[in-house]
């Protein structure tokens, strides 16, 4: 099957570099070419553990809380207590 | 001998004596690390300061109450685990500078058990890969043949354990990522149970696969350290209610009645003969101490690496979508706007491989494929829970080889990503079916090691050390390789 990588980037966001372009398809049609090969199985997909089944939280408030300081400095710009990005409403 | 040639259980009984201090022990480890790590390469980063300030104050508190077995013990974390103050870069441009403001739930309880954290452990890039090669910073090396890669993606986590620059290691686990280094590097690993240890604070690669781990020169501080780690977690939802035995005070190496299943999928085509044979004989080792062989068949094994590639990367291109530039991590330089800074900064921050994997995730989810793809991989999973299942009322335990092959000279598969895959076979249907697993060592191809693993039913982790303590006990346990 042949991919469109342009176009399953853009999905994705990255951008793949034209150079790079014929490698990737080569690589992502060998990489679809081996993952394809699968039987036809029916059934429900979405099994769970009955022995270990999930429980959801409590619809409370959290109680780890951190400093919104710390949990800001990480952000690559920062600009009275919150994170800066380019303009996206004109 | 020195300190750092010491097991974990050793180590505990010299402290808890006075034999030697926590200070002492955790210099001679530094020591190690600095000796051998230039040519390993097992560490992104080491905390030489904090590890002896912890060191010291252990001892001080050794000096006035009763600790945990493993108080003073130097371990090394792999670096997709969060450590408050101590940067956590999953081997990745995108966090090259990232530090957590908060510790993972294991990382809590490593620090309540007053370990001492000598530093990051390399890895391939977000876990993704099998020979540490996909790491940004720096190429990991096979203790045991440098030229060799040490397995991936915990490539750091196995490499330091077996050189001495650690004394045990946390890793992680979604595909094999503990037990393939593990073998490949002549040590122990342990993937356990799914849900048993909390992902609190684990980067995510794939989250219904990922589960992190002890790694150790021997089982029996694989037990110790799995024992510390394991346990409910309310910051996880799949984290399970299940009470925990101590580990490591009930090893028992008495294999006398056990019932070893032998799937004839895990030693068909693309195993190498010496590795079947390794694991043939050994496992009838076990048979002339009482334990019995069962010929079992688990036939979805063949489309295990399918689905597991399928499931795994829809799962990741999901998860990485939150490094975008905007709340942690790198961003890139120069941008037009929103949509140019978010493309530009996940093409610049991410590797190659990360870039295939998110992109097959895309593919495999988006509209038109779903139904093909990851709807056929998550009925494949299903087939292959049930064929465990049906294992499991035949035999106690499975064992195949925990790889295909020993370990590959570094640059013989980065061409063709699909053969880099293809030595994940043996590994890979034990996350899609969420049980645990072990590896041990159980003897040398070429001079290089080859893993034994057993497979055992949900929540038997306390057989499955057992078993590989029986192994251990037919070789000895591994010693620091010297580098």
């Amino acid at each position: 099957m042949s991919i469109d990588v342009k176009h399953l980037a853009k999905l994705a966001r990255l951008r793949i570099e034209d150079d790079k372009l014929a490698k990737f398809e080569k690589d992502m049609e060998s990489i679809v070419g081996m993952v394809e090969q699968l039987p036809d199985v029916s059934g429900d997909a979405w099994n769970l553990d009955p022995n270990h089944p999930m429980k959801l939280r409590e619809d409370t408030e959290g109680t780890d809380k951190l400093p919104r300081a710390e949990l800001l400095s990480n952000a690559p710009q920062m600009q009275a207590g919150c994170v800066v990005v380019p303009k996206t409403v004109e | 001998m020195e300190l750092y040639e010491y097991s974990a259980h050793e180590l505990s009984k010299m402290l808890s004596e006075k034999k030697c201090s926590s200070e002492e022990l955790t210099k001679s480890v530094l020591n190690r690390a600095a000796a051998t790590d230039e040519k390993v390469g097992a560490y992104l980063t080491i905390c030489g300061d904090n590890a002896l300030k912890k060191a010291r104050e252990v001892d001080e508190k050794r000096s006035k109450e009763n600790l945990h077995p493993l108080a003073g013990i130097p371990i090394g974390i792999k670096d997709n685990i969060s450590t408050k103050g101590l940067l956590t870069t999953c081997a990745s441009k995108m966090l090259y500078n990232y530090v957590p403001p908060f510790d993972a739930f294991v990382m809590n309880k490593v620090n309540g058990a007053d370990m001492v954290v000598t530093g990051k452990l390399n890895m391939d890039e977000f876990a993704m890969g099998s020979s540490t090669e996909n790491s940004y910073f720096k190429k990991t090396h096979n203790p045991h043949n440098l030229d060799c890669v040490p397995g991936g993606s915990s490539g750091g986590s196995a490499a330091a354990v077996a050189a001495g620059s650690a004394v045990i290691s946390l890793g992680s686990d979604t595909g094999g990522s503990i037990r393939m280094p593990a073998s490949y590097c002549g040590v122990v690993g342990l993937k356990p149970t799914y849900g048993s240890v909390s992902r609190y604070g684990l980067v995510a690669f794939a989250s219904s696969l990922d589960q992190i781990g002890p790694m150790a020169r021997n089982v029996t501080d694989t037990a110790m350290l799995y024992s510390v780690i394991c346990g409910h977690d309310n910051m996880d939802s799949t984290s399970a209610e299940h009470e925990y035995p101590d580990f490591a005070a009930n090893l028992n190496s008495d294999v006398n009645g056990l019932k070893i299943g032998i799937p004839a999928e895990y030693f068909g085509e693309g195993v190498d003969d010496s590795v079947k044979e390794s694991v043939m004989n050994t496992v009838r080792e076990l048979e002339k101490q009482g334990a019995e062989i069962v010929e079992i068949s688990l036939p979805s094994t063949k489309y295990a690496l399918n689905a597991y590639y399928i499931i795994s990367s829809a799962e990741a291109s999901s998860n990485l979508a939150r490094f975008d530039g905007v709340k942690y991590g790198y961003r890139t330089e120069n941008y037009e706007n929103l949509i140019d800074m978010y493309e530009k900064t996940r093409s610049e921050g991410f590797g190659d491989e990360v870039k295939r994997r998110i992109m097959l995730g895309t593919f495999v989810l988006s509209s038109g494929f779903f139904d093909a793809y990851y709807k056929k991989a998550k009925l494949v999973a299903l087939e292959i829970v049930k064929e465990f299942n049906a294992a499991f009322g035949k035999c106690d335990v499975i064992a195949t080889p925990a790889t295909p092959g020993t370990a590959f000279k570094l640059g013989e598969n980065m061409g063709d990503p699909t053969k880099m895959y293809a030595a994940d076979i043996c590994t890979v249907t034990v996350n899609i079916a969420g049980l645990p697993a072990i590896s041990v060592p159980c003897g040398k191809v070429n001079n290089m090691p080859v893993g034994l693993q057993f497979i055992g039913r949900k929540f038997s982790e306390q057989t499955l050390l057992n078993t590989a303590l029986a192994v251990e006990e037919l070789n000895g346990e591994a010693k620091p390789v010297n580098v």
